[in-house]
């Protein structure tokens, strides 16, 4: 299956292709995949990260479907 | 030091200093302004006539080097909300009032000539004195700062507080700047009109001289620096205040928001904005990278998470603070304008005229929905904001914020609360911070109880934003702590490491402590925060405010906000919940 991708601040080094920058781009995956599974395939730090699926926020063990909108962030604030 | 009061009498033009009296002396900053407004200002006052009361008071550990620590409070009756209004700045006049000794400076009464304009100047000695300056009438913030500057000898080390404009005109969306520590007026207690109490009082400046001032002393020295160490490490640590901040400031958020589809965008009627990522922290720091700009740097001395940026122009040269994330999304994403340039020339418009970017940012996008100009034209909102220099239009009525914009040109949609425009998050997929817009005491504001923390960045707990449960809790507990930090002294950004980490929390009753000799601990703390908040509710129920006035526009109940397609859901009960512990410790505080 396909997941649309978005990596933001300082992740977004991790794209697969390279190329940085914070537009999504579509990622191939195994049926049944987790967010987790992004997490290690990319090799993102091991630190606490914010993740919305689709606008909604999403655990390290929630599973991706077909045409989903990941978007992680490393902890950022603001005000 | 002994903590004084520094009176100003704008209608005799006296100026003495007077002891704090005893009943006051466990408070700074925030409790301190409401404390004075309360006791002095008459609930129905004319926010712009001679009993309203100008408070500026540095927090209970200003002058010292705890970090962050620096910051100031100003109080008065708001002429937005018609209710008691604290608004919070950086800037470095917070350090200089308290190292002079000033735990408050009060500014009463209003000149016998309304077209008189007068500097305060506070000599590093502690003395005070009025001088007539008429010849910078109507200067903008800018250049008001380098005629300060030509009046200071050499070596000075001053900061200012000043009125732009919009204050002297009496605009009900105007601020007070603060300099930074280069001495750029730029710097806000951007909210509620203070601008215009301040140019009421035709008090065009202040200028206070810290030349020569150290740290102020300790009651317990070894014990202050004791818990500095944890409080400064426990920041350092923290990814956010350690990392994130600094590397990207406030305006980090703007991708987050945009992608949890709460990011206000056109007005509040959707969640996304397409060019996000053109307007985000990201952008913004690989452009002022490029351009050679500084980032990472402190809004005040002894700031040490430091997430002010200078935005410099195509040439490289200086044009404006930040912008911070309110303004990126005041003027970019809620005017659909998808341009740092853009946005930065709006925000140093109004930092030069003395205007509120959250409000501006929002009243323009009120008046772009009237159809006057197109959603994203900004020429057009940069013409029609100068417009309002000398009472033109449709600009003066602009500067008076979104309800009156609403009301000039016909337009349904207003976000308003107690006539205060709402912020940067939409509360009908961010369910929280609705909560706190509804009910705090200062009008629609963010600072005032930061949800987006559990709501949206995973600090201090998790809440899901998209549900009303749990929401008036946490505002409630939000609100009581953020009254406490302010009356520290404390930036708010501190919270994210304080909410996380023990140690972090623990130091600060620690600090206030060992400074002042007293004792304080977590219980004394936020019960300073719930007193604080007391004197507020209190004051506006006496200004005529019901539970009517804090509940949000009908149009967040009943328009679904894409791409949740979101309403607001939080009950009237739980809203009305937030303030229950007002009666009992109004009794404790025998205000009843
Ligand atoms: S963290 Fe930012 S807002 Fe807070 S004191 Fe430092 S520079 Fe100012």
């Amino acid at each position: 299956m396909r997941v649309d991708l978005a990596l933001f601040a300082h992740l977004s080094g991790f794209q697969p292709d390279g190329r940085g920058g914070r537009s999504s781009r579509p990622l191939e995956l195994e049926e049944g995949a987790t967010v987790g599974d992004v997490a290690s395939l990319l090799g993102l730090p091991d630190e606490p990260r914010i993740v919305l699926l689709n606008g909604r926020h999403a655990e390290d063990s929630t599973a991706l479907s077909e045409g989903d909108r990941l978007a992680i962030f490393p902890p950022v604030a603001g005000g | 030091m002994a903590r004084e009061i520094l009176r100003v009498d704008m209608s005799d033009l006296s100026v003495k200093r007077e002891p704090l009296p005893a009943a006051w002396g466990r408070y700074g900053g925030r409790a301190l302004t409401d404390a004075i407004v309360f006791a002095e200002v008459p609930p129905d006052a004319d926010p712009l006539g001679p009993d309203n009361v100008l408070v500026f008071a540095p927090g209970i550990l200003g002058g010292t080097s705890a970090p962050n620590g620096g910051r100031i409070s100003v109080g008065a009756k708001s002429p937005l909300t018609g209710g008691i209004k604290e608004s919070n700045s950086g800037g470095q006049a917070g350090h200089a009032l308290a190292r002079n000794g000033i735990a408050a400076l009060v500014v009463t009464g209003v000149p016998a000539d309304a077209d008189a304009r007068y500097c305060l100047v506070i000599e590093n000695d502690g003395s005070a004195s009025l001088s007539r300056v008429d010849e910078w009438a109507g200067l903008g913030n800018y250049e008001l700062a380098d005629k300060i500057a030509e009046t200071r000898p050499e070596g000075d080390r001053y900061a200012t507080i000043q009125t732009g404009p919009a204050g002297e005109a009496g605009a009900k969306a105007s601020g007070i700047a603060f300099s930074d520590p280069k001495g750029y007026p730029n710097r806000f207690a951007g909210r509620g009109g203070l601008g215009a109490v301040m140019g009421a009082k035709g008090l065009k400046a202040i200028v206070v001289s810290d030349k020569g001032h150290g740290f102020l002393e300790h009651a317990d020295k070894d014990a202050f620096q004791a818990a500095l160490k944890r409080f400064a490490s426990a920041l350092k640590e923290h990814a956010v205040t350690g990392q994130a901040l600094p590397a990207y400031g406030t305006n980090v958020l703007t991708n987050i928001l945009s992608e949890a589809g709460g990011l206000p965008t056109r007005n509040f009627s959707e969640g996304s904005f397409e060019k996000a990522d053109d307007i985000g922290g990201e952008r913004q720091a690989e452009t002022i990278k490029a351009r050679g700009g500084h980032s990472h740097h402190g809004c005040h001395t002894g700031c040490t998470i430091q997430c002010s940026r200078y935005w410099v122009d195509k040439d490289g040269h200086y044009k404006t603070k930040g912008p911070e994330y309110e303004t990126a999304w005041s003027f970019g994403a809620d005017c659909g304008i998808g341009d740092l340039d853009e946005i930065a020339e709006l925000d140093r418009a109004c930092g030069d005229l003395g205007l509120d970017t959250i409000e501006m940012g929002a009243t323009m996008a009120v008046y772009m929905e009237s159809g006057k100009i197109a959603f994203g034209d900004a020429d057009g909102a940069l013409k029609a904001l100068m417009s309002g220099a000398n009472g033109g239009e449709p600009g003066r009525v602009l500067w008076d914020g979104a309800a009156a914009t609403g009301a000039a040109f016909g337009v349904a949609r207003v976000p308003v609360v107690k006539n205060q425009a709402l912020p940067a998050y939409d509360p009908r997929p961010v369910m929280g911070i609705g909560v706190t817009y509804a009910t705090s005491t200062q009008g629609a504001d963010h600072t005032a109880g930061y949800t987006i923390t559990a709501n949206i960045l995973n600090v201090g707990g998790s809440v899901d934003p998209l549900k009303p449960d749990g929401q008036a809790e946490l505002s409630k507990n939000l609100q009581i702590a953020t009254a406490m930090l302010d009356s520290l002294g404390f930036c708010i950004f501190v919270a994210f490491a304080v909410l996380d980490i023990p140690e972090a929390f623990a130091a600060l009753h620690e600090l206030a402590e060992a400074h002042t000799g007293e004792t304080w601990d977590p219980d004394a703390l936020m019960q300073l925060g719930r007193e604080t908040l007391t004197f507020e509710r209190v004051f506006n129920e006496k200004a005529g405010f019901t539970a009517a006035d804090d509940r949000l526009p009908e149009f967040f109940y009943t328009e679904k906000l894409p791409p949740h397609d979101a309403v607001f859901e939080v009950s009237d009960a739980d809203l009305d919940s937030v303030f229950d512990f007002v009666p009992e410790t109004a009794k404790q505080m025998g205000l009843a």
